[in-house]
């Protein structure tokens, strides 16, 4: 009996390690062709094959053991390393780096073309738009004969639906839809939307977040939740095909995407998820993943001169670093203090020394890149004699007061930005106090009483639709109450030129534009904050990868149907 | 003569009467232990919830997003009931706990119930493989240390014991990773499958925990894929619970072999492996297994750093993202979940304490 007990043990055990050893074996030419010093971009597909040699086309719900035969090409598999989870892929209510997701399922009915394009906006679902003398009246010609993934008809009534449960809902950027008072569906393919007040809606509608048009079959039979267990109903290039709820979301091609499809598009998309740089470092490296990002700056130097096979993308984004000053509280209400403020931080120093290539400085609210950006404005430089000139014109010869700079715990970038700056202004006598909270304290001090709250409050903003307007009437606009408008400035001059230029920025955009810059510049005569830097997008991709264009109305999104593997 | 029940109740199997008054002290035991159980849970409930609400936060911001307007967070604080005393909302979120509605979190929009059921089993399969190699490892050498004090056998396992428990966790699986994936090319970096098998062989999910699943479904390839993925992160998070098992079993062990029952049971000719591994780890096992089961339970949630490592989707960083967002349903709801696994590991413990030494009552 023990004999056979122990003979048994020891089967088992032999069965066990050979399956380990089994798969130990077959994954060590993969882990072998992927090893880091791949010195051409040529080795780059190979490795893909070799990791891949095993995929075949299999829907999400067939039996784990029966594998069809139809194979897919290794090389039409892009894989995504991405450093966060996904945490809402309702496109309702989406409101997050799920975008990279949402992006290639859901379209818009307007798209937002990269910098330096000819248009700022082209033709999505919708093929054609325009609206009313005074923007208050919208109207979209759809394009015709697309269907969500569903089956579902995508027409006027989607539209409908889609934007008025997406307000309902009132999650996330469903905000935009603000001005939408109704909507009405002439025919098929023609929606009209009517406004409480007029709103660019044509940018409104290019949004990378609550403009994403989705199934109302879908959505009403399924609810929100069924989105989140790995499914969508969109007309994009891709549908869900599977989800590991954290760990790896797999997309599949819509075979009957309306834009068609040609040679050498991906099949398949892979996001895997990794919260450690390293690993998605390794994963880039190894050839294992296609693009990935956040990758620490330190090492991006490293992978550029080892691995000539990844490409850096290294391009603006639309977010920035501003340092907003207490209009309202002693002794920055004086603009002469805050003007010294301006002259003392080390700009340059700052930005090569803590930020590399991540950042360039700000030349006002409104990011480079993005419409209504000036060229021309104001750009305040390090002159601690101009500062000191200032404090002695504003009655504080030699500084001799205290100031609390608050930032978000965490970042190390406004951390070492606060301590330098602090540096700076102890020569001019002021004492800095840098002082780390989380967002929600921070955001709780700043929202208290103005005479008693932090004199300079650290915060990065960025647009939820493509707009100089929601840099300059968030943090600047002095409506009450104001969530954001923590340097609690107060110009009616400057509320009504920004509110004026959002009225025409649907109908004469170039006007709206100018007027937006010159509001800019009035901020930076008043010296109401300090504009730190623009921050850039580091994205890195195998050479492999044709067709990226970093879009940084989409932040991190890869539109995967406009690219191919040479 | 070896037999060692629980105070005198599997030595007393001729008494009846014995057997039945034991019967009876084990369910006054557990029926004790139940309702001091609940009002763990009632106090845990009520300690983390009024924690979770005292820090500065405004849930109903965080609901509507990153750029809320007055009028999205008022919408939203009413519709979360926030606008309600806190002692309303509490119980509120009792009464739905009982029927089974986690709630929702504020970051993500999910049922927290769906999330936990999502994470809870990647953790679950990781603690019990890093659990079974722990003991698997441990308790030996553990035994063979203390069997031999002052070999060379006994200082080398010593060593891998303080390098167990000193190394940190993070470190080492950097370790790990650079030398069996970067080096060596023999394990995978991370995650708990590969692409291959998500694209080509796809797991069946069932239970949730893909080893158990991929069995069952004679999912061989997916088999051996989630074993190799499972190897470096659980031998990761064990590797603690190896050092902590060495030196738990062997200073035990060194106390147990000095008995005169051991010399006894040499002297009568039983063969000194029957004597190490039956008789001495008998006795010297208890504080080994309360360490364990401890460890256990706080690996739930305390093995963040293994799972961001390797990109393992566990509760630990579901759990670890809900803090850093204030995302106070999901710290509620989890820290129950955890309580729930403590008083039922603890409970546990007590019992084959109790059956394992017969020294320890169970009053």
């Amino acid at each position: 009996m023990k004999t056979s007990r122990r003979t048994f043990s020891i089967l088992l055990l032999f069965v066990i390690t050979s399956l380990i050893t089994s798969n130990c074996a077959s994954a060590t030419p993969q882990v072998a062709t992927t090893a880091p010093q791949q010195p051409t971009v040529q080795a780059a597909a190979p490795t893909q094959a070799a990791a891949l040699t095993e995929v075949v086309a299999q829907p999400t719900t067939a039996p784990a053991a029966q594998a069809t035969s139809a194979e897919v090409d290794p090389k039409s598999v892009f894989v995504y390393a991405h450093p966060t989870a996904f945490p809402d892929l309702d496109p309702a209510k989406s409101y997050s780096n799920d975008s990279v997701v949402t992006s290639n399922c859901y379209e818009t009915l307007t798209f937002y073309n990269p910098p330096g394009s000819k248009d700022i906006l082209s033709p999505k679902l919708a093929s054609s738009w325009e609206s009313n003398s005074d923007a208050t009246e919208w109207t979209f010609h759809l394009r015709p004969g697309v269907t969500f993934q569903d089956g579902t008809p995508f027409n006027s009534e989607a539209v409908k639906y889609s934007v008025a449960k997406t307000k309902e809902l009132g999650v996330g950027a469903a905000y935009i839809w603000d001005s939408v008072n109704e909507m009405a569906t002439p025919d098929e393919n023609t929606i009209v939307f009517k406004l409480g007040y007029p709103a660019p809606l044509d940018l409104i509608a290019s949004s990378g977040y609550a403009a994403w048009m989705y199934s109302p079959t879908a959505y009403e039979k399924n609810g929100s939740d069924w989105f989140n267990q790995g499914n969508c109903a969109g007309t994009g290039p891709y549908s869900i095909q599977s989800y590991e709820r954290g760990s790896r979301l797999v997309m599949t091609r819509n075979e009957k995407y309306w834009g068609g499809w040609k040679p050498g598009q991906f099949t398949k998309i892979v996001f895997e998820i990794s919260q450690d740089p390293v690993v998605l470092q390794q994963k880039i490296e190894s050839g294992t993943a296609d693009f990935t990002y956040e990758i620490p700056a330190d090492n991006i130097a490293t992978i550029q001169k080892n691995h000539p096979e990844i490409v850096v993308y290294n391009n603006p984004s639309f977010q920035n670093l501003v340092g907003l000053l207490n209009t309202k509280k002693p002794p920055l209400d004086n603009v002469k203090v805050r003007q010294a403020l301006e002259y003392s931080f080390p700009y340059q120093q700052f930005l090569e020394g803590v930020m590399g290539n991540r950042a360039t400085q700000s030349r006002g609210a409104v990011p480079v890149g993005m419409w209504g950006h000036g060229d021309n404005l104001t750009q305040y430089t390090y002159d601690l004699e101009k500062a000191k000139q200032l404090l002695t014109e504003a009655g504080h010869p030699g500084g001799g007061f205290d100031l609390l700079m608050t930032y978000s715990t965490g970042d190390l970038d406004e951390q070492q930005l606060g301590e330098l700056w602090k540096a700076e202004l102890a020569k001019l006598g002021i004492n800095l106090e840098v002082r780390g909270m989380n967002w929600e304290a921070q955001w709780d001090l700043g929202k208290s009483d103005p005479s008693k709250a932090q004199d300079i409050f650290v915060q990065y903003w960025w647009p939820d639709y493509i707009s100089p307007y929601s840099f300059l009437k968030s943090m600047f606009h002095s409506e009450t109450p104001t969530p954001f408008n923590l340097g609690y400035y107060n110009n009616p001059t400057y509320d009504q030129m920004i509110d004026k230029a959002n009225e025409i920025a649907g109908t004469d955009r170039p006007k709206s534009a100018q007027m937006f810059i010159d509001a800019q510049q009035i901020l930076l005569d008043d010296s109401v904050s300090l504009f730190f830097y623009d921050r850039a997008n580091q994205h890195l991709a195998l050479s492999s990868v044709k067709g990226f264009m970093d879009n940084p109305a989409y932040p991190h999104v890869v539109f995967v149907y406009d690219l191919t593997r040479g | 003569m070896y037999c060692q029940g629980l105070h005198g109740s599997l030595v007393s199997h001729a008494n009846p009467d014995n057997r039945r008054e034991n019967r009876m002290r084990w369910f006054d035991y557990l029926l004790r232990r139940l309702i001091m159980a609940v009002f763990v849970l009632i106090s845990v409930s009520v300690i983390t919830f009024f924690i979770a609400r005292v820090i500065p936060s405004d849930p109903a911001a965080a609901w509507v997003g990153s750029h809320p307007t007055q009028e999205l967070i008022a919408k939203a604080r009413l519709q979360l009931g926030l606008d309600r005393p806190l002692w309303v909302q509490y119980l509120r979120f009792m009464g739905d706990l009982l029927r089974g509605n986690f709630g929702v979190s504020v970051r993500t929009h999910q049922p927290i119930l769906n999330d936990t059921k999502a994470y809870l089993p990647a953790t679950l399969e990781l603690v019990v493989v890093a659990m079974i190699i722990a003991v698997i490892i441990g308790i030996p050498l553990g035994v063979l240390s203390g069997a031999r004090k002052g070999s060379w056998l006994d200082h080398s396992t010593r060593l891998i014991a303080i390098a167990g428990v000193s190394l940190p966790i993070f470190f080492l699986g950097l370790l790990l990773q650079l030398t069996f994936f970067g080096k060596l090319g023999l394990l995978p970096l991370g995650s708990r499958i590969s692409n291959d098998i998500a694209l080509n062989h796809p797991i069946h999910v069932q239970t949730g925990f893909y080893l158990v699943d991929s069995l069952i479904t004679g999912n061989w390839a997916a088999f051996r894929d989630a074993s190799v993925h499972i190897i470096l992160p659980a031998f990761a998070l064990a590797i603690f619970d190896i050092g902590l098992t060495i030196c738990m079993t062997r200073s035990s062990m060194v106390e147990v072999l000095n008995e005169k029952y051991i010399l006894a049971a040499r002297a009568s000719g039983i063969s000194e492996r029957a004597v190490l591994f039956v008789l001495a780890l008998k006795n010297a096992i208890i504080p080994t297994i309360t360490v364990i089961g401890l460890s256990f339970v706080y690996s739930l949630t305390g093995a963040i750093l293994v799972e961001v490592i390797f990109s393992w989707p566990g509760l630990g960083s579901y759990v670890t993202n809900a803090v850093l967002s204030i995302d106070f349903p999901v710290i509620v709801s989890v820290t129950l979940v955890v309580t729930v696994f403590y008083v039922i590991i603890n409970l546990i413990l007590d019992l084959v304490q109790a059956a394992l030494d017969p020294r320890i009552t169970l009053n």
